[in-house]
């Protein structure tokens, strides 16, 4: 009886561990994970937009996330078209020149904007990692996102998403796009 | 002493109130000018203005206007000649009396709103200048909204004929076309590629049967590339066979650049789009500032520098008048404007001079509306051509400006019209909220062999036709 008892005490120990960890991977990065750092790249037609970095204790890997508005950039009807304005607009190119999509991209709504995101292959110097471009749209304006990380593909987006989901980073978003 | 400097600061803050407020039209006032004067007006049956070609047709002058699409207040105005709703599209005017021009068609174009309906571009051809062409025609290539081009015979302009058209794009913009050749530089979007806008060259010397040569753009536009997407292409101007040379403007306003190409590789090379055959037309590129683009590129070659005369070489230089053109309202964005290249060393051409209006002349950032450059006139002909160029500049209405001595434009004159009960609205997002003014919008500008200028408004407040007066007609040789 009393040896039962100990392996059902150790399958809920063991089942409470692997929730836990469960419960961790596809927990949302708390906002305290991500630190913002400065804008890493050089001037261009933008003006430079927020960058955060989140260290693989806090997001499972490596993960830094850059967001500007470009105000007057979008078809003001149509909003994010396809794919190929993910690739031109989403800022990924800031990151590196050279990015392979590695599938279609998908509809996405970030701070109530509609617009597409896309999964990259790019290829850096020091090797490949992933990237994660977004387009959103409001009216005429657009919402550029761009993300990069060491992880799986999955990984990097799903963190990127969480991030943008977070509080503060909506209502920046918000406001950056002149009150959308 | 406290007092007297509040009282001065309040005084202060009145006048600069006051200034501003006066900065802005209002319905009455009377244009603001110098050394041009308003000749005629047509309402354009108050729909958004872009691209304005005039032709000199047999005994009579006619106004070929293109439109951007209608507004969220009026989608499609209501034209009084067929008493329907019509959206935007090309609109005829004869202006052979330019005091009393004469509406004579409005050609519907795409439905859409702003950009995306219309028919904005708009270039004409006679028949009998045509390779092939019927030699009693005379052939209006238009845009259609963002999906086509087309081809129309107005050769009796109240009753134009459809003739063909060149359809299933994503997007078109502002087209060339050599009439002397046929040759066309078609500003189109090619479903496969990775750009908005890129060029589709076509053989329309037979208007009627359009033969496609090739499709051009930058490596990294094209179908199946990866990677970075170079700026999208807004539009060429071709010099023909003589001069040999097709000059493109990239990025409407940021990360632009002008692309010198040989026309003669572009047309007679290899043709598939790869990398290599699409860089092997290009001579040179030059990249502006990432803050400005290229509207519109306007070739000047062959020009006699004054302050040159004396020089062995590099007495007379090629260059290129770059229009940028502003898309925020408000000052929303850094201030685009008039650029001028020298490209006598075509690998290595190089901006020499700029040209904008001051703002404080006017207020203008305060005005309402977009404030900075945007097109130029494009035609060659002698009364104006390298002497003087017209810039639209907006709520700055049109600009002057010598341009005899390249490396130092001068302006000579402007013109703003006045608004009236048809001008459209501009607003911008403040705290959530938009705040709109009314103002002038002058869009395109064209002129004609007879030295009058053509302004069209992009706040739907119709046509201005102009002519010089004082020292800035003393230039063109006008009485």
């Amino acid at each position: 009886m009393m040896r039962s008892w100990s392996v059902i005490a150790a399958m809920v120990l063991v089942l409470g561990g692997l929730s836990a960890v469960a419960g961790y991977e596809m927990a949302p990065p708390r906002a305290a994970a991500w630190r913002e750092i400065a804008w890493p790249f050089p001037r261009d037609g933008w003006p430079a937009g927020r960058a955060f970095r989140c260290g693989a204790a806090e997001c499972g890997d490596d993960v830094e996330v850059y967001l500007r508005p470009k105000l007057g950039f979008c078809n003001c009807d149509g909003g994010v078209a396809d794919d190929d304005e993910v690739d031109r607009v989403a800022d990924v190119d800031m990151i590196g020149p050279r990015f392979v999509p590695l599938k279609a991209g998908d509809v996405v709504d970030v701070a109530d904007m509609p617009g597409r995101i896309r999964v990259y292959d790019l290829e850096m110097p020091k090797g490949k990692r992933i990237a994660i471009g977004i387009a959103v749209s409001h009216r005429c304006d657009l919402m550029a996102v761009a993300a990069q990380g060491r992880g799986d593909a999955s990984g990097v987006q799903r963190a990127t998403l969480k991030f943008l989901e977070s509080r503060e980073i909506r209502a920046w978003m918000i406001v950056a796009m002149e009150g959308h | 002493m406290g007092g007297r400097v509040t009282a001065v600061c309040c005084t202060l803050v009145l006048v600069l109130l006051a200034n501003g407020a006066s900065a802005q039209q209002k319905i009455g006032d009377p244009p603001e000018a110098s050394n041009m004067r308003l000749v005629g007006t047509n309402d354009l049956q108050a729909r958004s203005a872009y691209q304005p070609t005039i032709h000199h047709q047999g005994d009579r002058w006619i106004a070929y206007i293109g439109h951007h699409g209608g507004t969220d207040d009026i989608p499609d105005p209501v034209n009084p000649m067929t008493g329907k709703a019509e959206p935007n599209g090309t609109s005829i005017v004869d202006v052979t009396d330019p005091a009393h021009p004469k509406y004579l068609r409005h050609i519907p174009g795409q439905e859409g709103k702003y950009e995306s309906g219309g028919a904005q571009m708009v270039r004409i051809c006679d028949g009998k200048d045509l390779p092939k062409g019927d030699r009693n025609a005379v052939y209006m290539l238009r845009t259609f909204g963002s999906e086509a081009h087309e081809i129309w015979n107005v050769a009796d302009p109240a009753n134009p004929a459809f003739v063909t058209r060149i359809g299933g794009l994503k997007d078109t913009h502002k087209s060339f076309w050599e009439c002397g050749t046929g040759i066309a530089f078609l500003v189109s979007g090619a479903p496969d590629w990775r750009t908005r806008r890129m060029t589709q060259v076509y053989d329309l010397s037979d208007p009627a049967n359009p033969v496609k040569i090739r499709d051009f753009g930058l490596p990294g536009q094209e179908p199946g590339a990866t990677g970075a997407v170079p700026t999208e292409l807004h539009g060429p101007i071709s010099t023909g066979p003589t001069g040999n040379r097709v000059y493109f403007g990239y990025g409407t306003n940021k990360g632009g650049f002008l692309q010198i190409v040989d026309r003669d590789k572009l047309l007679n090379g290899p043709k598939e789009p790869t990398p290599d055959n699409l860089k092997f037309p290009e001579i040179a590129r030059m990249p502006l500032s990432a803050m400005n683009g290229a509207h519109t590129v306007f070739p000047l070659p062959g020009m006699p520098i004054a302050e040159f005369a004396h020089d062995k070489d590099g007495k007379t230089r090629d260059i290129v008048m770059i229009v940028d053109e502003a898309i925020q309202n408000e000052c929303g964005e850094a201030r685009q404007m008039v650029w001028f290249a020298d490209v006598t060393t075509e690998a290595r051409p190089m901006l020499i001079s700029s040209y904008t209006v001051p703002e404080a002349s006017g207020a203008f950032c305060e005005r309402g509306g977009r404030f900075g450059s945007h097109s130029s006139n494009e035609s060659m002909a002698p009364v104006y051509y390298k002497k003087l160029a017209f810039i639209a500049f907006f709520n700055a209405g049109v600009r002057a400006i010598d341009i005899r001595d390249p490396y130092h434009p001068k302006e000579v004159g402007y013109f703003i019209p006045s608004i009236t009960a048809a001008t459209d609205k501009r607003c911008v997002t403040i705290d959530g909220k938009d705040r709109c003014k009314v103002a002038i919008q002058t869009n395109n500008v064209e002129t004609d062999e007879r030295g009058y200028i053509y302004a069209v408004d992009r706040a739907n407040t119709g046509l201005h036709i102009l002519e010089l007066t004082g020292a800035a007609g003393a230039i063109a040789g006008l009485p």
